[in-house]
This record gives structure tokens, C-alpha cells and sequence, in this order.
């Protein structure tokens, strides 16, 4: 089933939660709603389970209005960012719950709720914790259970509260990928809510980037991540190196660094700041152009090695691949050249927006 | 300053909040002769008075039909007002945990004024609102409906005094455990009454229970409103604390000190059941 939403406001007092969202998330999709905290991400979900009522806008499933319509008769599956297991029944019970409050034609015989609920626990591979009871399982599990028990009812749209964030790292990547395979065979359209780029990276079809109650960019995995629409999204997926420069005619340049850019064609100078990933930057011992820079610090990172420098604009984070660096180790203290081999650039007003942004 | 450092460290192996032998043993000592001057003495000085002329003169003290006329209007007393306060109780609890809206602060407060007045004052309450001089006096008298130095004074009485319990035990409870199981059960497909069955009451019956026994409790053994609005009239409006008091006032002792035995074994029975539900509260996952 299809989402739509149109022009969506929300506010808590004088707290603008979602500031005019408009998103649509086709049938099967996996969306990630991604976004630092207070930038509306729950909210929205919120309001698509039908738990929290916009104060405007509309939402639409497989093209019928939902706005108005009860939580209860929205078909929705929600997972909880704390599990919400209910404590005193046990996890077949919890599963069972839909199941079990169905009105009396509709409700399955006691038969088929166990083969149904036996099914999902299969599915989830914890059939053998049936009898179990929720304070009695790990996070993981607990995660699992959640996601049957949401599963049960057969939802139109699955809806996922950073459905890992209580998670440690180890259990909550072995999940996500989980989480994908999970999707790929059933297909339920699926919006999650994360802070973790990584994660959505990871996992989802399409990216939400938002900020502030607002969409910043929508976009696949890869256009979010090589294409960021805005210096926001280019700071919130990844780590991130900024250069001073300004641009004339058509051309940026940047300390020596030069690159055409569409904007800024005129005759005036306008400040702008270049934007480069931490393995999108060479370093070079013997070239005549490029930024002096003296390497501050050395630290090896699995597979790859960070190199901090100081240049004249500031710090700059450089990663290598282990063996390039192996070939030619780095002194601390030494001065080299970097250039980077790409720069997205963004005007200076651009950029101040993004930095008050991320801190809110 | 290392020196120093590596003194006390090798010096105290015991934790930094434990004090030396002796101070523990004193601050036992206080308690517990503390505990057996206030509490045990009282006690057991109250079974061994009702038992001082024999077991045939104590059974015939609680079963004269005074006696059991003013057991049977604290019973009642105690049925009425428990399950009103167990109603209101939850509706307060829920609209405080569950909801925001203006007044919430001062609805809080209200709830624990019981606690904060004398029970006197809210005796007094009753006989101006519905004494024969009071505000529903005439009224009232017109319709011949008898509320103060009558049963129902004695009910509405042990109500006002009662009422925080229930609703003090559940707030704090509802409010830790937030909303999201609630929210599931209704994602589910749950009506509000299924929600409420099989989600959130089992999630507080403990500390409901709890709150149901110390309501219990306090009703069982209200004086000071009782007191005010009940009239003292025997067989009619005494109530098991006021028969004792009446009792002792005309030096029967033994009979006095019988019935009060009996409502020490109430508070006796309320106490061993408040452990036992604390008890469950503390252990959740012991399942029986």
C-alpha cells in the first residue's frame, strides 16, 4: 500500500515539529526517515500510525484519505523503539494479541492463531521462546517479537520506531541486515525512523533526509550520499571537510584548487565553501599545486587510516586505504599537499543554515 | 599527598558509606528499642488486657450485639468506600499519567489534601453541609433523608479520609510506565475496553492491590471524621474504633481492649498482605 502525505504541520506549543511535509512512499518501498533529533522524524511516524493528529495536511494510503481515520483502522504494524512487549504476557501471547482482539466473525479458531503465531515466531527464529515472557529475553529477541507480534495482523504498512536504538552495536548491525533480507520477502511498504546514517544507509531503498521539520532531500541511498542537495545532508551522512575559497565567472577556487561550477557566473567575487569527504582528498608529497598542510596525527582505523592535518583554513580529516599508506607512510609533523578530487560547493549562507541546523 | 592517598586506601576496605561495628550496632540498638518501646509493648499489652479475664469473657465482649453491630458498620463502611475510591482512584491516575492539561498541578495537589487536613476538619465538612444547620440541613430534612449522626455520614466520611491512597499508588506507576503498550494494544486493533482488560490493568494490579490494602486499611480504622459525624449512638452509628473508645470511657476495660485486639489483627492481616504485594512488586518475574 502507497503513502501519501500532503503538506503536513504539526506543532507542540510553540515548538514547530513538521513544518509542511510533503512525501510519498510507493507500495513495497523501505524509507528511511533519517534525521539528528527534534527534526520531526517520530513525529511524522507518529502521525502516519494515526498516534499524534497533524494540525494540517493530509495522508493518504493507497490513494484514500486517512487523515481522519482511528489508529485501530489505519492496518498498521508499529515497532516500538523500547519493544512495548506487554510485560505480562508471555511471547506467544504477544504475538497473539491482534489475533485475539478481533471481533468474533472475523477472529481466527484457536487452531489457526497457533499455527499463525507459530508461523511468525519461525519466521523471526525464535519459536522456541514462545513460552517465554518478555522480561526474560534479550534486546534482540525482544526486537524480534515486537516485529511478529506488528506482523500478525497483516499490516498494509510496517512503521519502525528506531526499531534498533537499544540496541549494542553488534546485535543491532546483525538486525539490520536481517531487517533487509525480512523486507525483501514480504514486500510490506516500510518507513523507519533512525538517527544513524549508517543505518539507513544500510538498509533502506530510499532516503529522507530531514532537519528542522523539514524534508532536505529525498533520494537513494548512493544520491543522498555522492549528491547531498544541501550542506545539511552533506554534514549529516558522514564525516565532512569544509574550504574557504570564492568563486567569480564561473569558476571556484579554493587556495590554488579551481573547479567550474554552474552558479555564481557573474563578474563579482561571492564566498563560498567547498565540501569533501575524508576519502575524496589525495595527499602528495612532490606537487607544485594544491594546500600545504602539516600532518597533526596518525591513526589506524581497521582497513583504514585517518590522517589529521592542519592547513591555513583550519583542521582536515584525510582517510587512506591501508596499503596506499603503507606504500608511503605519513611523518607527524611533516608538510605535504592535499587537493581534493572533488569539491561540492555550497554558498557561504548555504552553509551558516546547515550549522545552526545541526544543532538543533 | 600519595602517601596519604595510599593509606586510606590500604586501610578501608570496607565501602565508603559503611561506618565502623560500633556504630552499627548503635544505630541497631535505637531502632529496635525503639521499635519494642512504641510498637511491640503496645501490642501485645493490647492481646494480654483482652485476654486478663479469660477467652469466655473476651468472645462474649466481641460477640454482645454492640459490638457486633458496630463490626458490621465498619465492614460495610470499609465496602462502600474502598471500591468508590478504587474507581476514582484509577479515572484520577489515568487522566494524570495519560494526559496534559491545564490544572493538572493543582489536581495533584487536591488529591493529597486528605493527607494534609486533620480528620476532624473533615468530619466538621460533612456537619456543615449536611447538619441540621448546615447548607443542605433543611433540604435534606424536608425529604427525610438522614446523612449526618447516620450511616451515610459515616460512608462519606471514611471516603474523603481514604481516597488519596488508591490514586497516590497508581500515579507514580501509570506515569513510569508510559503509554507505548497502550499504544501497541490500539496499533493492534484493540477497543478501548480490550486495551484496558488485557493491557493496562494487569500492568498495574499490583500496585493497584497495594493501594486497595492500605485504603482498606485506614477505612477499618478512621476515627477522628467517624468520630464527628457519627452521634455515638450505639448499635446505630458506632463504628469498631468508636465502640472502643466508648467502651473505655465507661472503664470497661477487657471489653474494650477485646475489640481494639480485633482491630489490631485487621491492621495485623492488612500488613502480612501489603508485604506479600510489595513483595510481588519488588519480584516480577517470579511468576505463580
Amino acid at each position: 500500500m502507497s503513502i501519501e502525505i500532503h503538506s503536513l504541520w504539526k506543532r507542540f506549543g510553540n515548538f514547530t515539529a513538521l513544518a509542511g511535509i510533503d512525501l510519498e512512499v510507493p507500495t513495497g518501498q523501505l524509507v528511511a526517515l533519517l534525521g539528528p533529533s527534534g527534526c520531526g522524524k517520530t513525529t511524522l511516524l507518529r502521525i502516519i500510525a494515526g498516534l499524534e493528529i497533524a494540525d494540517s495536511g493530509s495522508i493518504l494510503f493507497q490513494g484514500e484519505d486517512a487523515t481522519r481515520r482511528h489508529a485501530r483502522e489505519r492496518g498498521v504494524g508499529f515497532v516500538f523503539q523500547h519493544y512495548a512487549l506487554f510485560q505480562h504476557m508471555s511471547v506467544f501471547e504477544n504475538v497473539a494479541f491482534g489475533l485475539r482482539v478481533m471481533s468474533r466473525k472475523i477472529r481466527p479458531k484457536e487452531e489457526a492463531i497457533r499455527q499463525r503465531v507459530f508461523s511468525l515466531l519461525e519466521m523471526v527464529q525464535l519459536d522456541w521462546l514462545a513460552e517465554r515472557y518478555p522480561s526474560q529475553l534479550s534486546g534482540g529477541q525482544r526486537q524480534r517479537i515486537a516485529l511478529a507480534r506488528a506482523l500478525a495482523v497483516q499490516p498494509k504498512v510496517l512503521l519502525l520506531d528506531e526499531p534498533f536504538g537499544a540496541l549494542d552495536t553488534q546485535v543491532r548491525k546483525e538486525l539490520r541486515s536481517w531487517l533487509r533480507r525480512l523486507h525483501d520477502e514480504l514486500h510490506v511498504t516500510s518507513v523507519f525512523v533512525t538517527h544513524d546514517q549508517e543505518e539507513a544507509l544500510e538498509v533502506a531503498d530510499r532516503i529522507v533526509v530531514m532537519n528542522k521539520g523539514r524534508i532536505e532531500q529525498i533520494g537513494s541511498p548512493d544520491e543522498v550520499y555522492e549528491n547531498p542537495a544541501t550542506p545539511f545532508v552533506y554534514q549529516f551522512l558522514g564525516n565532512v571537510n569544509r574550504f574557504q575559497g570564492y568563486a567569480v565567472q564561473g569558476w571556484a577556487e579554493f587556495g590554488g584548487v579551481r573547479q567550474p561550477v554552474l552558479e555564481h557566473g557573474g563578474d563579482a567575487a561571492v564566498e563560498v565553501l567547498g565540501y569533501a569527504r575524508p576519502h575524496e582528498i589525495d595527499v602528495k608529497r612532490d606537487d607544485e599545486q594544491g594546500l600545504l598542510a602539516t600532518v597533526a596525527h596518525v591513526r589506524t582505523l581497521g582497513p583504514i587510516v585517518r590522517v589529521e592535518m592542519v592547513f591555513e583554513g583550519g583542521r582536515i580529516q584525510v582517510e587512506l586505504t591501508r596499503e596506499r599508506y603503507q606504500a608511503d607512510p605519513l611523518q607527524v609533523g611533516e608538510t605535504i599537499r592535499i587537493r581534493p578530487r572533488r569539491l561540492q560547493v555550497f554558498s557561504a549562507e548555504q552553509a551558516a543554515e546547515a550549522v545552526t541546523g545541526a544543532e538543533g | 599527598m600519595a602517601t596519604i592517598a595510599a593509606a586510606i586506601v590500604a586501610d578501608s576496605p570496607r565501602r565508603v558509606t559503611e561506618e565502623g561495628p560500633w556504630v552499627r550496632g548503635l544505630l541497631l540498638a535505637i531502632a529496635l528499642g525503639f521499635m519494642a518501646l512504641f510498637l511491640w509493648l503496645p501490642v501485645s499489652l493490647v492481646f494480654t488486657e483482652a485476654l486478663r479475664k479469660g477467652v469466655g469473657i473476651y468472645l462474649a465482649a466481641i460477640t454482645e450485639p454492640d459490638a457486633l453491630a458496630a463490626i458490621r458498620l465498619t465492614l460495610l463502611a470499609a465496602t462502600i468506600a474502598v471500591p468508590l475510591n478504587l474507581i476514582f482512584g484509577l479515572a484520577a491516575a489515568w487522566v494524570i499519567a495519560r494526559f496534559d492539561f491545564p490544572g493538572k498541578g493543582l489536581l495533584v495537589t487536591l488529591i493529597d489534601l486528605p493527607f494534609a487536613i486533620s480528620p476532624v476538619i473533615a468530619g466538621l465538612i460533612y456537619v456543615l453541609m449536611f447538619g441540621a444547620q448546615g447548607w443542605f440541613g433543611p433540604w435534606l430534612a424536608e425529604h427525610g433523608i438522614r446523612i449526618v449522626f447516620a450511616v451515610p455520614g459515616i460512608v462519606l466520611a471514611t471516603v474523603f479520609v481514604t481516597f488519596p491512597f488508591i490514586a497516590r499508588e497508581l500515579i507514580p506507576l501509570m506515569q513510569a510506565q508510559g503509554k507505548d503498550e497502550e499504544e501497541a494494544a490500539i496499533l493492534l486493533g484493540a477497543s478501548g475496553w480490550q486495551m484496558f482488560w488485557r493491557v493496562t490493568l494487569p500492568n498495574i494490579r499490583w500496585g493497584l492491590l497495594y493501594g486497595v490494602i492500605l485504603c482498606t486499611a485506614r477505612a477499618l480504622g478512621e476515627f477522628g471524621a467517624v468520630s464527628v459525624v457519627s452521634g455515638h449512638i450505639r448499635g446505630l452509628t458506632n463504628t469498631l474504633p468508636l465502640h472502643v473508645e466508648i467502651l473505655y470511657n465507661e472503664y470497661n476495660s477487657v471489653a474494650a481492649f477485646a475489640c481494639a485486639s480485633l482491630l489490631t489483627l485487621l491492621a495485623l492481616v492488612m500488613l502480612a498482605a501489603k508485604t506479600f504485594v510489595q513483595w510481588r512488586i519488588d519480584h516480577p518475574g517470579n511468576r505463580v
